[in-house]
C-alpha cells in the first residue's frame, strides 16, 4: 500500500524535559485519506504535525530519533494562531509571497490570487488590503489560500479556529471541505462536530502519546466509547450525555445587588467601542457574553476590568468605580491570550504569584489542588510558556480561583480544552458562582449558554443589543441557534 | 560569515532588533533632552545604542548576529523617521561591526559579562570615530573630550554588560532561548534509553 | 502618519538608487566644513521635503519640531565647551568663543539636514517596495529582505503586546504597590515578557515561512518589479544641482567671514 507520509518508531523528547514525548510511535497515512488526530490536550498532536512535515527537526531543533520519516511531497499548514503566520503586510503580498517561492512568472500572479481568494470565498474589493484589517477567520482563510497557492498533497491543520468566532468556523471547514476531495487532510481538532462529517479515519491518542485507537469514526467511536470518555476527548454528544449524567444544575438564589451599569461606555482612543444602556447584576449570576468576531465583547470586559476609558455609571456594592485602582480586587480578569498573563518562571508560582506575600500552608494545598484536578501536577516546576495551548489556558483560568473575586472576568476560557477539562473547568466555576462570584465570561458555545449561564449578553457592532435571563433563553433559542449557524 | 545564519536566528535577530529600534527612536529624543544639560551626562546613557548586539549575540551566539542586529536596529529607527536621520544606519554599521570583530577574537566561544562589555566598548570606540569626523569631539578643549569618553565609556559598560546579562539571563529562565539553540548531545543521549 | 498624502515624483524614485545617493550625500555632507556651503545646501534639502513629501504642512511642522531640539542640543555643547581663540563670553567652565560658535551652528545644521535628509526618504518610500528593491538593484539576499519586512509587519503588533501585557501586570497586582521603588519593579518587569513575545513570534513566523517553502537559496520570481524611471535621472540631477549651487553661493555671496570651522 502506498503511503504519503509515515514515521517508524519515533522517539522524541523536548530539550530539558525529564520524560519522552513519544516513545516507539509509528503511524502511516495514506494518500487522500482525511485524518483526524484526537487526544487529550497536551498528549503531543501539534508536535506531531510538526514532525510529520519535517518542521521539526529541520526549523525547530527538537532532539528525535526514528527508523524511518517519510515526508509528503508536497504540503501546506495551517497554524492555529492567525497572527503568527504572515509575513508581509498586505493580502496580495502574502499569497505572492508564496507564489514567488515557487517562481511562478510575475505576469500570473494577480490572476492567481484573485482566483485563490475566490476559492476561500475572501472576497475583498481590492486585494492589496491590509491583513491587520481582517477579522480571525478572515485572516484563517486567507492561511489557506496560501496553503492552497502551494497546490499541496497534504494539508495539515493545526486547530485552524482555535482563534475564531463560529461564523469564522464555519466557513473555515467549509471552505476546507470545498477544496478537500483530492488532497489528504490531517486535521489536529477538539471540537469535532463541524467536520466529522468529511473525515473517514480517526486516530486517538492517550496522555501518555500512545496510540489508542485507529480506525473509521464510527467504528472509533463505539468500540472506543469508554477510554475515549474516560481520557476525556471530545465525542459527538458528549454535551448531551454529560447533561444526563449530572444532576440538575442549581444555582443559590441571591437577591443582593452587586453590579450597576447604567449608559456604560468604554473607548478605544476617542470613540466608544461598547456601549451599555442599563444593567443590573445579581450575586451568584453567570452571564455569558456573546457575538461575533469583532463585535466587542473582549472591550467590554476590558472596560468593566478598567483597562480602557469608561464613562457612564459602574457601581460595585454602591460603591462607584471610576478607575482600576477603585477596583481593589474586587474583580479578576483572565485573558484572552493566557500568555500574557504569565509573570513567574514555574506553573505552580504562577497559581501563588498574587497572593505571595503569606502563602500559606492551606493556599499552597489549595493552589496543589487545582493543579492535579487540571492535570499540571506533573508540570509544576516547568515554565508556563513550554505548555500545549489548551494547558496554557487551563492555568491562566485557574489563577482565578485562589483570588476570591466578586466579579470573574472570563474571556473564552474554554476555547482548546479538551472535554474532560472543560466541565471540570466549568464545574469550577459553578462553585464559585454558589459562593455568590458573579461571573461574566465571553464564549461562542452554545452548550455553555444553555446549560450553565444564567443570563446572556450579545454584543453586536459595540453594543450590548441584547439582556436576556435564563428563562428567556430558552425561549429564545431558536433565534440564537439562527445566529449561530 | 552570515551565509551560516538559519531563517529562524535572521527573523529573531531582526524583530529582537527592530522592538530595540523603537526603544531608540524613544531613547533619542531623551537622549538630546539630557544633552543640553553640557557636562555630557547624555553620554552615560549612550551604551544603550551598542545593546542590541549583545542581547542578540548573547541570546542566538552565532557568527554573524552582533552585526546584523546593529544593523537591523539601526534601520529600524531609520525607517521610523529617526531625528538622526541617515546617521543611525552609518553608526549601526559600524558598532556593528566593531563588536561583531572583537566578538570574532573570541571565536564567539565566550558569553560572559567581560567579552560583552569589551564588545561594547569596540561599538563604542568605532561611534567615537565617528564622532571625531562628523562631530568634531577633537575640537572640544581637553577636559570636556575626557569627560565625554569616560561617560560614554561608562555608560557602555552598564549598558552592553551589565544590562544585557542581566536581561538575557532573565530570558533564559524563560526558556525561549532554547528556541534558538541547538540542542545537546545529552538530549540526544537520553533519546535511547 | 495615517493622512492619505499625495505622491510626488520622490515617490516614484527606485528606493535603493534613493538610499545609496543619500549615503553618498552623507559621506558628502561630512566632508563639508564650511558653514557658507551648509547653510544653502541645508535650504535645498528642505525644499524637497517641503515640496515632495506629500505630506500636509500641519505634519510637516510637527515633525520639524524635534528636528530643532536636535539643531540646539547639538550646537550647544559644541559653542559652550569648544576649543577657540577670539572669546566672546567666558563663565565659569563654559567658554564661547566666534570659532566654536561657528563650529556649534554648523554642527547643528548638519545635524538638521542629516534629519531633513532622512525623514524625507521615509515619507517617500515604501519600506516594501525598498526591500524589493534592495533584492532586485543590490542582490540583498531574500532571507534577509523578508526578515525584514516581517519585521516591519510586526511593529503595531509589538504595540498591541505592550499594552496588554501592562494590562495583564496590572491585573495580576504588578501595579497595586505604591512609591518609586516599585515603579522601577514595574518597569523591569516589561521587557522580558515583551522580548520572550516577540522571541516567539518571530520563530513561528520563520517556521511558517519556510512552511510555505521559503528557501533563500533559489531564485525567485518577485511580485514587484522595482525598475529604473527618468524620475531617477531627475532625482541626480536635482542633488547635483543643488551640490553646485551651494558652492557657488558660498564663493559668490558668503554670508559668514568663516571658511572652515574646524580647529
Ligand atoms: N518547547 C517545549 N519545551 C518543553 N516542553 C514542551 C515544549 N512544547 C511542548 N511541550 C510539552 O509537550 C507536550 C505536548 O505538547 P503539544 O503542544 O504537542 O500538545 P497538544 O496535544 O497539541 O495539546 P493541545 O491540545 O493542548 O494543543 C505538552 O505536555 C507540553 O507541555
Ligand atoms: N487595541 C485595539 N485598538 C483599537 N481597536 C481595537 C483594538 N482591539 C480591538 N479593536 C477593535 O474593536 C472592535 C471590538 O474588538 P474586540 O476585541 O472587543 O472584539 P471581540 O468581540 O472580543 O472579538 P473576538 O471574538 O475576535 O475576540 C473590533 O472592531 C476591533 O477591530
Ligand atoms: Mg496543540
Ligand atoms: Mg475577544
Amino acid at each position: 500500500m502506498e503511503y504519503i507520509t509515515s514515521i517508524k518508531n519515533l522517539n522524541l523528547k523536548f530539550p530539558k524535559e525529564e520524560g519522552l514525548l513519544f516513545n516507539d510511535l509509528s503511524i502511516s497515512i495514506r494518500k487522500g485519506e482525511k485524518v483526524l488526530l484526537l487526544g487529550p490536550s497536551g498528549c503531543g498532536k501539534s508536535t506531531l504535525l510538526q514532525v510529520l512535515t519535517g518542521l521539526i527537526p529541520r526549523s525547530m531543533d527538537v532532539p528525535l530519533k526514528s527508523e524511518s520519516i517519510q515526508i509528503p511531497d508536497s504540503w501546506g499548514f495551517v497554524f492555529q494562531d492567525p497572527d503568527s503566520q504572515f509575513c508581509m503586510p498586505y493580502v496580495d503580498e502574502e499569497i505572492a509571497f508564496v507564489l514567488e517561492n515557487l517562481r511562478i512568472p510575475r505576469e500570473e500572479m494577480t490572476d492567481r490570487i484573485k482566483k485563490l481568494l475566490t476559492t476561500v470565498g475572501l472576497q475583498l474589493d481590492n486585494i492589496h488590503n491590509k491583513i491587520q484589517a481582517l477579522s480571525g477567520g478572515m485572516k484563517q482563510r486567507l492561511a489557506l489560500a496560501s496553503v492552497l497557492a502551494l497546490d499541496p498533497e497534504v494539508i495539515f491543520l493545526d486547530e485552524p479556529t482555535a482563534l475564531i468566532d463560529d461564523d469564522g468556523t464555519a466557513q473555515v471547514w467549509d471552505t476546507v471541505k470545498s477544496i478537500a476531495d483530492d488532497k489528504t487532510l490531517i486535521i489536529v481538532e477538539h471540537k469535532i462536530d463541524q467536520i466529522i462529517d468529511i473525515i473517514d479515519r480517526i486516530i486517538v491518542f492517550t496522555d501518555d502519546g500512545t496510540i489508542m485507537a485507529d480506525g473509521e469514526p464510527a467504528y472509533v467511536f463505539s468500540h472506543f466509547k469508554a477510554e475515549i470518555k474516560r481520557f476525556g476527548i471530545w465525542y459527538p454528544n458528549a454535551w448531551g450525555e454529560y447533561i444526563k449524567e449530572k444532576a440538575n444544575i442549581t444555582y443559590n438564589n441571591y437577591s443582593d445587588t452587586v453590579l450597576n451599569l447604567d449608559n456604560f461606555r468604554g473607548y478605544r482612543g476617542k470613540v466608544p467601542a461598547i456601549t451599555l444602556e442599563k444593567a443590573t447584576v445579581q450575586s451568584g449570576e453567570w452571564i455569558a457574553v456573546t457575538g461575533a468576531n469583532g463585535a466587542g465583547k473582549s472591550t467590554l470586559i476590558l472596560s468593566l476590568m478598567q483597562l480602557l476609558r469608561t464613562t457612564g455609571e459602574y457601581k460595585i456594592e454602591g460603591r462607584p468605580i471610576r478607575s482600576f485602582s477603585d477596583l481593589e480586587k474586587k474583580t479578576y480578569f483572565v485573558f484572552q491570550n493566557p500568555e500574557y498573563q504569565f509573570l513567574t518562571n514555574r506553573v505552580i508560582d504562577e497559581l501563588t504569584y498574587d497572593i505571595r506575600q503569606r502563602v500559606s500552608p492551606d493556599v499552597m494545598k489549595q493552589a496543589n489542588d487545582l493543579l492535579s484536578l487540571f492535570g499540571l501536577k506533573d508540570k509544576q516546576n516547568q515554565h508556563p510558556y513550554h505548555l500545549s495551548l489548551g494547558q496554557k489556558r487551563r492555568l491562566s483560568v485557574a489563577t482565578a480561583f485562589l483570588q476570591d473575586p466578586k466579579i470573574l472576568l472570563l474571556d473564552e476560557p474554554t476555547f482548546g480544552q479538551d472535554s474532560k477539562n472543560t466541565f471540570k473547568l466549568l464545574e469550577l466555576l459553578q462553585e464559585e458562582s454558589r459562593k455568590g462570584t458573579i461571573i461574566i465570561m465571553v464564549t461562542h458555545d452554545l452548550n455553555i449558554i444553555h446549560h450553565f449561564a444564567t443570563r446572556v449578553w450579545e454584543v453586536k457592532g459595540g453594543k450590548v443589543i441584547c439582556d436576556w435571563k435564563k428563562d428567556e433563553i430558552k425561549r429564545e433559542e431558536g433565534r440564537m441557534y439562527e445566529y449561530t449557524y | 560569515m552570515s551565509k551560516g545564519l538559519k531563517l529562524t536566528d535572521i527573523l529573531v535577530t531582526i524583530v529582537i532588533s527592530v522592538g530595540f529600534g523603537i526603544l531608540y527612536k524613544i531613547w533619542g529624543p531623551l537622549y538630546y533632552a539630557v544633552k543640553p544639560l553640557g557636562i555630557h551626562m547624555d553620554q552615560l546613557i549612550y551604551g544603550m545604542w551598542f545593546m542590541t548586539a549583545t542581547v542578540a549575540f548573547l541570546i542566538i551566539r552565532k557568527p554573524g548576529v552582533a552585526f546584523l542586529a546593529e544593523v537591523a536596529a539601526s534601520s529600524g529607527e531609520f525607517l521610523m523617521g529617526s531625528e538622526f536621520g541617515l546617521e543611525v544606519l552609518f553608526y549601526g554599521i559600524i558598532q556593528g561591526l566593531f563588536a561583531e570583530l572583537l566578538l570574532m577574537a573570541f571565536r564567539y566561544k565566550r558569553y560572559d559579562l567581560l567579552v560583552v562589555s569589551v564588545a561594547g566598548l569596540s561599538s563604542c570606540l568605532g561611534s567615537l570615530l565617528l564622532d571625531f569626523y562628523k562631530g568634531y569631539i577633537g575640537d572640544l578643549s581637553t577636559w570636556n573630550l575626557i569627560l565625554y569618553v569616560a561617560f560614554r565609556f561608562i555608560g557602555t559598560i552598564l549598558f552592553t554588560g551589565v544590562l544585557a546579562i542581566s536581561i538575557v539571563n532573565s530570558l533564559e529562565a524563560t526558556g525561549v532561548t532554547n528556541l534558538v539553540r541547538s540542542s545537546s548531545k545529552k538530549d540526544f543521549d537520553t533519546l535511547n534509553q | 502618519m495615517n493622512t492619505p498624502i499625495k505622491e510626488s515624483w520622490l515617490h516614484k524614485v527606485n528606493p535603493a538608487l534613493k538610499l545609496l545617493i543619500l549615503a553618498i550625500l552623507f559621506v558628502f555632507a561630512v566632508t563639508i566644513h564650511q558653514l557658507n556651503v551648509m547653510i544653502p545646501f541645508t535650504l535645498t534639502v528642505s525644499i524637497l521635503f517641503f515640496l515632495c513629501t506629500g505630506q500636509p504642512y500641519r505634519n510637516l511642522f510637527l515633525i520639524l519640531i524635534p528636528f530643532f531640539l536636535v539643531f540646539f542640543s547639538t550646537s550647544l555643547s559644541m559653542i559652550l565647551f569648544g576649543k577657540g581663540d577670539t572669546t566672546l563670553f567666558k563663565w565659569g567652565i563654559i567658554h564661547v568663543t566666534e570659532e566654536s560658535l561657528y563650529r556649534g551652528v554648523h554642527l547643528g545644521f548638519r545635524a538638521l539636514v542629516f534629519a531633513l535628509m532622512g525623514i524625507t526618504f521615509v515619507l517617500t518610500t515604501k519600506p516594501v517596495k525598498l526591500f524589493y528593491s534592495l533584492m532586485q538593484q543590490l542582490k540583498l539576499q531574500p532571507k534577509y529582505a523578508y526578515s525584514f519586512m516581517a519585521a516591519i509587519r510586526l511593529i503595531p503588533i509589538m504595540f498591541e503586546e505592550f499594552k496588554t501585557i501592562r494590562d495583564a501586570q496590572k491585573v495580576r497586582g504588578l501595579h497595586s504597590e505604591k512609591g518609586v521603588w516599585s515603579k522601577l519593579k514595574r518597569i523591569k518587569a516589561l521587557p522580558i515578557p515583551l522580548l520572550s513575545q516577540s522571541i516567539r513570534r518571530a520563530f513561528r513566523i520563520a517556521v511558517a515561512m519556510e512552511a510555505k517553502r521559503f528557501n533563500s537559496l533559489q531564485e525567485r520570481t518577485f511580485y514587484y518589479q522595482v525598475g529604473f524611471s527618468t524620475y531617477d535621472l531627475l532625482f541626480i540631477s536635482y542633488i547635483v544641482s543643488s551640490i553646485g549651487l551651494s558652492y557657488w553661493l558660498a564663493s559668490e555671496f558668503p554670508l559668514f567671514p568663516v571658511t572652515d570651522v574646524r580647529y
